[in-house]
């Protein structure tokens, strides 16, 4: 001790300090780590106690972690009086004693792995499937004057797009269920529909409606649209049991037969993929089960006529879609009712404007797809898409440029579709199946955006036949400006789009002669190396005798033009 | 020496002493005047008076939000069906047209309206005391200035709880931070009987004339009062208050359609302003630009929609020479369908974007003669608004193909017509959608229907069965609260559609 006194002060001193230094540095300093305080899904439902038994769902699934990790996604969530519905409705006192495999199904029905906000809403389904596979549906209900969006219709959202850290929250009123019966069996559970589930019968066709889809597979192919029709509608057309619907129609006396009239009766009425009221009100022809068959739909203020028609002068009533009753969701598609009988009709000629960015896989991009302001250029491989098929191994892109400005800006939609580098090895020998074309001769228009350079001929094949003409892709515009239109139509080119800008361009190359109604092949070959990127904008099917040039289509947004 | 510095330390600091209490320890803001040094001369009440009708016009200096005229023409027509999206239409705008309004969304702001409310509190709070400070005041004077400030807050109340349906009402002015502004919201009900009562006090203490046309027309009088009395007697279903007001100014004969000409009317009425057939315009100069040639022309956020050249204006397909002269090239152009109104010389030239003072039109005389025969019609008097609405077709060159001959005992075709002649005349004036809702909402919604048989021609296809659903809750019908509101004022209570 007295050694340490000895100490030279300036030793002392020191000493003092190191020994106040260790004493302070035992507390623990705080340092805030976050960035932000946003709870993400899990730890949003442990704060609220009102969803504490969709918590509960959650945690005996295994999902809890799951819905806590970062990601873009939107779920359904109903409150615990919801919840007690459903267990009242399952015959079980707890969640604990619903099967597991249950309570996963309905779990992932409720979780979408996109944020979807409620103005993304439609009259039908939502882009994205539910983790389930199912989509769900929606819309919106008054009860007692007040109006609520709702969810498989039955589910109306109390409280909408809650902001959380992965996503966004719907609070709904009801659980939804998964649809378990298939189209088959849901047709025949319903009395009203006795003479057609025996037409379906007779015809083979209940199996194949009976058929469930694997979700586990995302094929979307496999739904089936089936557009109904009840006793009372055969009634009204003179049909009261099979045997007078047998005499009506099978002519082969064979309903099996897919010749048979009776058969094509049925499945003309059996669409492929799976189509809501909303999908259909914005389809101008529906692909039919029957071979080479369409019906057509129509929107009609808010109700939607199928198969009607102006042919010869005369207009052809069509048939009206009950719309209270449709949209039954069943597992394996959608149920759809039709207010009268109706039968296969002759089709003519119509134009098909076919947007080459018009594909499913873009379409699902919710974020990007036709958003003004979103990121310009998305690409994706080609294992991805279902309609568009190309040699080599490049992405291909979907461009959105602000209406009518940047480079594919101009076009119908303000997009294009861009590919990188159009050439063998890269990406050659691009094929896109069409919309459904009916049978006739088209002249076929395709429009791009020229460059000046780096880019070369385009050859075209429909169905594998090459068209007559190339596109040249080194033209513009600008150099026909000056001509007249109808002159410049005759020498193959137009302006397609209104107003008209010297960036886009349209060949025509050529006609072609469609021998069936349905969905075509539509190629795209490159004939020189290009080192610039390609854009296409529209191939437009015109029927040989219509007006080649109008409607235009709108520069930078959907819709045509109006006529001047 | 150690005496001289002490007297010379203590001169020092008697010095400093007396003179340090002055001027630098007082902090007055050296860009501004504050309200003490104010408030003391009638000239400052009219300083105060002209700088609400400056805040109608554009927003001051510092404040980066959209024009007040932006707004009333987006709150009257945004819903409406006689407008499309443009090609540079915003996100929340095409919410709002596709009825998928959240509260979230920017347009649902209501600053503007409550800044130039508090502009008019101000006024009313601050002026009465000045006649005490200077005695070339007098009470008459006093009196006019109060009838603009009420006049222009009940305006703006008007649209507020046209627009949002139950607002805050505020009626004091704001002038420090300790005053409340944790206000819940009001009804619309008792937002429409303030409105009323302003605006007959102001009617009492307005001026007819200021004595030159572009005060006349630009300021507050007993016309342009008596044109939103009729307007808001009209919501309140006051039908016999609402002829008379109307009738005031009809009697007053000041007031006139013009004959309707190729390039002179539009000339006279829409580029110019200031005409015979005006009462209230917000008078925008060729120093203090309106926004419309930006938004409307240069980058078109809007478009008329395609519907509206056959379906309103009508087209002669035998005659193109016979046409509608309020419509192509007038509101519209066809086969653009820009919408011109705001943005032409004549019917042939267009401004340049230099000169686009074109005003925003509040209340013109044909518009008040429309609202007379709405409120003749629902008194049952249909012939004589009939009479009114020939007289308006007579003037403006309708044509024959958008001639109704209909029942004048039937009342629901007589409001029909009547709102058919209203599109035309006020195209894009930002009047339709309050048309539509004015006139649907009577009666407990009777006439539900001209909501939605417009929502069915304008809606996209396929969300075309929920905006219909919606609007069947009246609630639907009203902006929500902006949730920054909501944040801010804790009393405030959100619209119960938009859970």
């Amino acid at each position: 001790m007295k050694r340490l006194l000895r100490l030279p002060s300036l030793l002392r001193f020191t000493l003092v300090f190191l020994i106040a230094l260790v004493f302070q540095n035992c507390t623990e300093q705080k340092i805030k780590e976050s960035t932000d305080e946003t709870l993400n899904i899990t730890d949003f439902l442990r704060d609220e106690p009102e969803f504490s038994m969709f918590l509960e769902m959650l945690e005996i699934t295994n999902y809890a972690p799951f819905m806590n990790t970062y990601g873009t996604y939107t779920l359904f969530l109903p409150t615990n009086e919801a919840v007690k519905e459903y267990l009242k409705d399952a015959g079980v006192s707890s969640l604990k004693d619903v099967p597991l495999a249950d309570l996963q199904n309905i779990v992932k029905l409720h979780i979408l792995n996109q944020t979807i906000n409620t103005t993304d809403f439609t009259d039908g389904k939502i882009a994205t499937p539910s983790l389930y596979g199912q989509f769900l549906v929606t819309g919106a209900t008054n009860k007692n004057g007040t109006s609520s969006t709702t969810v498989n219709k039955q589910s109306s959202i109390l409280k909408s797009n809650v902001k959380v850290g992965n996503g966004v929250i719907h609070v709904i009123d009801k659980v939804l269920r998964v649809a378990d019966k298939t189209l088959a069996q849901t047709i025949e559970q319903d009395t009203n529909l006795s003479l057609f589930t025996e037409a379906l019968k007779v015809t083979g066709w209940y199996d194949a409606l009976n058929k469930p889809i694997d979700y586990t597979k995302n094929d979307i192919d496999s739904y089936l649209t089936v557009l109904a029709q009840t006793n009372d509608a055969f009634k009204a057309a003179g049909i009261n049991n099979i045997e007078e619907l047998k005499a009506k129609y099978s002519h082969l006396h064979n309903p099996l037969d897919v010749k048979d009239s009776l058969n094509l009766f049925v499945s003309y009425r059996i669409l492929p993929k799976l189509q809501y009221l909303a999908d259909i009100a914005i389809s101008p022809a529906l692909v039919t089960k029957a071979p080479l068959e369409v019906i057509s739909a129509k929107l009609d203020k808010d109700v939607i006529l199928l198969n009607e028609e102006v042919f010869n002068g005369v207009l052809e009533k069509g048939v009206a879609i009950t719309r209270e009753k449709s949209d039954v969701t069943a597992s394996n598609g959608v149920l759809h009712f039709a207010a009268a009988n109706f039968a296969i009709k002759k089709r003519l000629p119509a134009p098909v404007y076919f947007d080459f960015c018009d594909q499913n896989e873009f379409r699902q991009l919710t974020s990007v797809f036709r958003i003004p302001g979103a990121a310009p250029k998305t690409s994706l491989a080609k294992a991805l898409f279902k309609d568009v098929t190309w040699d080599d191994n490049d992405p291909i892109t979907y461009f959105k440029d602000p209406a009518k400005g940047g480079t594919v800006g101009f076009g119908w939609h303000g997009d294009c579709l861009e590919i990188n580098r159009f050439r063998n090895g890269n990406c050659q020998n691009i094929t896109f199946t069409t919309p459904v074309i009916i049978k006739g001769k088209y002249k076929l228009w395709i429009s791009y955006r020229g460059q000046d350079t780096k880019v070369g001929l385009v050859k075209v094949f429909v169905d594998g036949v090459e068209m007559s003409r190339q596109i040249n892709m080194l033209e513009n515009g600008n150099k026909f400006s000056s001509i007249e239109e109808r002159v410049l139509e005759s020498q193959g080119y137009k302006r397609h789009i209104e107003p008209s800008s010297s960036k886009m361009n349209c060949r025509l190359v050529g006609t072609v002669d469609i021998a069936t109604t349905g969905r075509h092949k539509l190629t795209l070959q490159s004939q020189s190396s290009f080192s610039a990127q390609a854009w296409f904008d529209v191939a437009e099917f015109r029927p040989v005798d219509m007006d080649q040039l109008y409607p235009k289509f709108n520069s930078g947004t959907s819709g045509f033009a109006p006529i001047k | 020496m150690q005496t001289k510095i002490k007297t010379i330390l203590a001169i020092f600091t008697l010095f400093i002493s007396v003179t340090s209490c002055d001027d630098y320890l007082d902090l007055r803001p050296q860009d501004g005047i504050i309200r003490e040094e104010f408030w003391k001369t009638k000239e400052d009440i009219q300083a105060a008076v002209i700088g609400i009708y400056s805040s109608l016009l554009n927003s001051p200096p510092g404040v980066a939000d959209l024009s007040m005229s932006q707004y009333l023409f987006m709150h009257g027509e945004l819903r409406g069906d006689m407008i499309a999206p443009g090609p540079n239409v915003t996100e929340d705008q095409r919410d709002i047209m596709n009825s998928n309004i959240m509260a979230s969304n920017d347009l649902t702001s209501w600053a503007i309206f409550y800044r130039t409310i508090n502009y008019c509190n101000t006024v009313i709070d601050l002026a009465p005391a000045v006649l005490e400070k200077d005695p070339t005041l007098t009470q008459v004077q006093l009196n006019h200035y109060l009838s603009e400030a009420l006049a222009i807050r009940a305006y703006l109340y008007f649209t507020l709880a046209r627009t949002f349906k139950d607002v805050p009402l505020k009626l004091t002015a704001t002038l420090t931070d300790k005053d409340n502004f944790q206000l819940p919201v009001t009804p619309q009900k008792d937002v429409f009987a303030q409105v009323i009562k302003d605006l007959k006090l102001a009617e009492g203490y307005a001026v007819e004339s200021y004595g030159d046309i572009a005060s006349d027309k630009g300021r507050i009088t007993v016309y342009s009062i008596n044109a939103m009395l009729a307007d808001v007697y009209l919501w309140n279903d006051n039908f016999q208050e609402a002829f008379d007001a109307a009738d005031k100014i009809v009697k007053s004969g000041k007031f006139d359609l013009i004959e309707a000409s190729n390039n002179i009317w539009f000339n006279t009425v829409f580029a110019k302003g200031n005409s015979i057939e005006s009462i209230f315009e917000f008078q925008y100069t060729k120093t203090n630009l309106g926004p419309f040639y930006n938004f409307l022309t240069f980058r078109p956020q809007f478009l008329a929609s395609a519907t509206v050249s056959e379906d309103v204006f009508g087209v002669d397909f035998e005659n193109p020479a016979n046409k509608d002269i309020r419509g192509d090239r007038t509101a519209f152009v066809a086969g653009t369908n820009e919408i011109y109104k705001y943005v032409g010389s004549d019917n042939d030239s267009r401004k340049e974007l230099q000169d686009a003072d074109t005003h925003w039109f509040v209340y013109r005389y044909a518009d008040v003669l429309l609202l007379q025969a709405e409120a003749l019609a629902e008194l049952n008097r249909g012939t004589e608004a009939l009479a009114i609405i020939d007289y308006v077709r007579l003037k403006h060159d309708a044509i024959d193909q958008t001639a109704e001959s209909i029942g004048t005992d039937n009342k629901k075709e007589v409001i029909d017509y009547i709102l058919a002649e209203r599109s035309r005349e006020l195209a894009f004036e930002g009047k339709r959608w309050f048309d539509m809702l004015r006139n649907a909402r009577r009666n407990n919604y009777e006439r539900l229907d001209i909501l939605t048989d417009a929502a069915l021609l304008s809606a996209p296809p396929e969300q075309q069965q929920s905006i219909v659903t919606k609007l069947k809750d009246p609630n639907s019908h009203y902006l929500p609260i902006n949730t920054y509101e909501l944040y801010t004022n804790k009393k405030l209570v959100q619209n119960p559609f938009y859970k």
